[in-house]
């Protein structure tokens, strides 16, 4: 299957230069509406849904094969190639910061720049290092999962994996951003919250921005400064914003944050 | 003018207009709370205070939403309901936990609605929140029972495969014994017509054992081909291409090999009169007739000349092939439940294999069919196999 069906590719805007956004867990590519329209003047501008999310191939959710943020990593980098895109700019929010890392690792040639909204290398706490939760609190968070997907009927299930003879349901679609198969949903939960990158962070050579939120829960600002003194050459920069996703509570600061970061030359890689 | 609207108004308690507002917002059946976009607290319900067990001085511009809930909760709001705000200006039927600042948790149901100023820009998140105690409860139990139908589901199906494999062995087993025995037994038969050839037995009852000697070697080696037979019918399942057969003359070849190994005064009367073709395997057909005509014969009322009649007939749901006979009979009420297993047997005083109606109702039922039995112990037994059409 192609890739960009797989993961439902979206690609707008005029330049030579691409900007492939991705989203983090708990919701789909809706969530740069606010930012990514900004860049559609200078940049071809790439949106995706990871697989199990939003309205990617749920049919290509391997359990097994998704048990790491690798392979989201591949299934990124698969969609540059047959975009034939080289010289990205890479976003990624939340979980899907490391997965850009990731991939700019593997493919350092493609990817020129990374931009690393809301990132976090580990969220539990380790010896020496403060996450900002434990195992206990991820096991809460699996089971309000759980109870919000009580929720979720049957009804929804077919309308998500693509009906296209039923245009009807595109509309109750557009009111189920960010909806996920539960148990797909519950998978990615625990490789999102217990994935630990930490060792792969002194191999990423692409410039990085790192845009640390003021307050957030999920990535407090401990976790900003480790990240900066653990990737040569990353520059952060502080939204003064609560909560995890400055893309869509202070999209102003994100895109002035993220264009001067693109504008200014590219320092020499470490 | 309809008469209700004549009639005047029901005198009404005055102390319902005196309902506050104000008391009614603090007092609500539900929690409420004013929210900054960022979850910061701005007003909050009396209802909401003792839940929580804060005061309303602790939490307002100090603490947000988030912070009332579990860890858990608070990082599916954080990733979940954060973003559905800042999208779509709403989010429903959303459910945490609520933690009392003594540990203890309250299950709410949350709705909250983000409001917009002028420019768009959003200025505040209305929340409301309703005590769910008991409804979580029985979500739980259906939760648990959810998680425990899936358990039992997979151990079913590990089971069902353990069952498919040892079936395949075991067919695979009784094929080999059936072969590996069959050669031995057809040399002991023919070994045993040298041997009284050429030998001379004194003893008197000799005669009598050489008999008994000869009956068991033939049952020896019926039963090899029972056990061969129903082996191969399931082992070679091309064989069993279905075809439209005359009844008739495919009924009457049988009884010419029958009856002349059995019982030449037997009567038999067909009529197919009314489905004068079956469509089903020949080999089937002929297996199937074959074993009921001959235990027919085989289990005859001593003393009673033995009748068979085969015959057919239509009911809505397809063809009917009806065999009777007028023999023992089996007693139903006892042996009801056995009588189509594999070595069960009725007449013990009868040599048999106890595979032929085992033999039988595989072969209905692989051809898509059922098979019924009526039986009258001394008065005799009626099989009737219905066929789809």
């Amino acid at each position: 299957m192609s890739s960009l069906k797989r993961n439902n590719v979206t690609v707008s805007g005029a330049g030579e230069q691409a900007m492939v956004f991705v989203h983090g867990f708990g919701c789909d590519q809706h969530m740069w509406r606010l930012v990514a329209p900004a860049f559609e003047d200078r940049y071809q501008v790439v949106l995706l849904d990871l697989v199990g999310s939003g309205q990617s191939d749920l049919t290509a959710y391997n359990p097994a094969r998704y048990s790491t943020l690798q392979a989201h990593a591949h299934d990124v980098l698969e969609v540059l190639h047959e975009l034939h895109l080289n010289q990205v700019v890479l976003v990624g929010h939340s979980v899907s910061a490391m997965i850009c890392v990731l991939a700019a690792i593997a493919e350092p040639a493609r990817i020129a720049r990374v931009v690393l909204v809301a990132p976090s290398p580990r969220y539990l706490n380790d010896e020496g290092y403060v996450g900002g939760f434990e195992r206990a609190d991820i096991d809460e968070l699996l089971e309000a999962m759980d109870s919000n997907y009580l929720g979720w009927s049957a009804g929804v299930t077919p309308l998500i994996m693509g009906n296209p003879e039923r245009p009807e349901l595109a509309q109750e679609l557009n009111h189920s951003f960010c909806r996920t198969e539960p148990t797909i949903a519950r998978h990615f939960a625990r490789v999102t919250f217990l994935s630990d990158n930490r060792a792969d962070l002194p191999r990423l050579r692409t410039p990085a921005l790192i845009l640390q939120c003021a307050q957030d829960a999920l990535a407090p600002l401990a976790v900003g400064n480790y990240l900066h003194q653990q990737l040569p050459g990353s520059q952060l920069v502080l939204i003064e914003t609560s909560g995890h996703c400055p893309h869509l509570s202070a999209p102003a600061l994100t895109i002035a944050a993220i264009k001067q970061f693109l504008a200014a030359e590219t320092p020499a890689a470490s | 003018m309809s008469a209700a609207e004549n009639e005047p108004l029901p005198e009404f308690d005055l102390r319902l207009t005196q309902e506050n507002l104000e008391e009614l917002y603090e007092q609500a059946p539900c929690g409420y709370c004013s929210c900054l976009p960022d979850g910061t607290l701005v007003k909050l319900n009396q209802t909401l205070l003792n839940w929580v067990g804060y005061s309303r001085e602790e939490l307002v511009a100090r603490r947000c939403v988030q912070e009332l809930l579990t860890i858990g909760g608070r990082l599916h709001y954080e990733t979940h309901c954060a973003p559905l705000l800042l999208l779509q200006d709403q989010v429903r039927e959303i459910s945490y936990q609520l933690r009392h600042r003594d540990g203890t948790t309250v299950p709410v149901l949350v709705n909250a609605t983000l409001v917009r100023d002028a420019n768009q820009q959003p200025l505040v998140i209305r929340f409301t929140l309703f005590d769910i105690t008991d409804r979580r409860k029985y979500e739980q139990e259906l939760l648990r029972a959810k998680a425990e139908a899936e358990e039992r589901r997979e151990q079913l199906s590990i089971k069902n495969d353990q069952l498919t494999r040892i079936n395949a062995e075991l067919d695979n087993f009784v094929y080999t014994a059936s072969h590996d025995l069959k050669q031995p037994a057809s040399n002991m038969v023919g070994l045993f017509e040298e041997l009284k050839r050429t030998v001379t037995f004194h003893d008197p009852e000799a005669a009598c054992m050489v008999t008994m000697f000869e009956d068991a070697l033939r049952q020896i080696l019926s039963t090899i081909e029972s056990m061969t037979e129903v082996i191969q019918q399931q082992r070679q399942p091309e064989q069993l291409v279905p075809e439209a057969v005359e009844l008739q003359p495919f009924t009457e070849d049988i009884l010419r090999t029958l009856q002349a190994q059995v019982n030449p005064s037997a009567v038999f009367t067909l009529d197919f009169a009314v489905v004068p073709t079956l469509r089903i395997s020949r080999t089937s057909l002929h297996s199937l007739l074959y074993n009921l005509l001959s235990n027919a014969l085989k289990y005859a009322q001593p003393g009673r000349r033995p009748h068979v009649w085969v015959s057919t007939t239509r009911e809505r749901s397809g063809p009917v092939l009806l065999v009777r006979d007028n023999g023992r009979g089996i007693d139903l009420q006892r042996h009801g439940q056995e009588v189509f297993q594999l070595f069960r047997r009725f007449h013990p005083e009868v040599a048999g294999s106890g595979m032929g109606l085992y033999l039988v109702k595989r072969l209905v039922n692989q051809a898509g069919g059922r098979v019924e039995i009526d039986s009258t112990v001394g008065e005799g037994t009626t099989f009737r196999m219905y066929f789809l059409e």
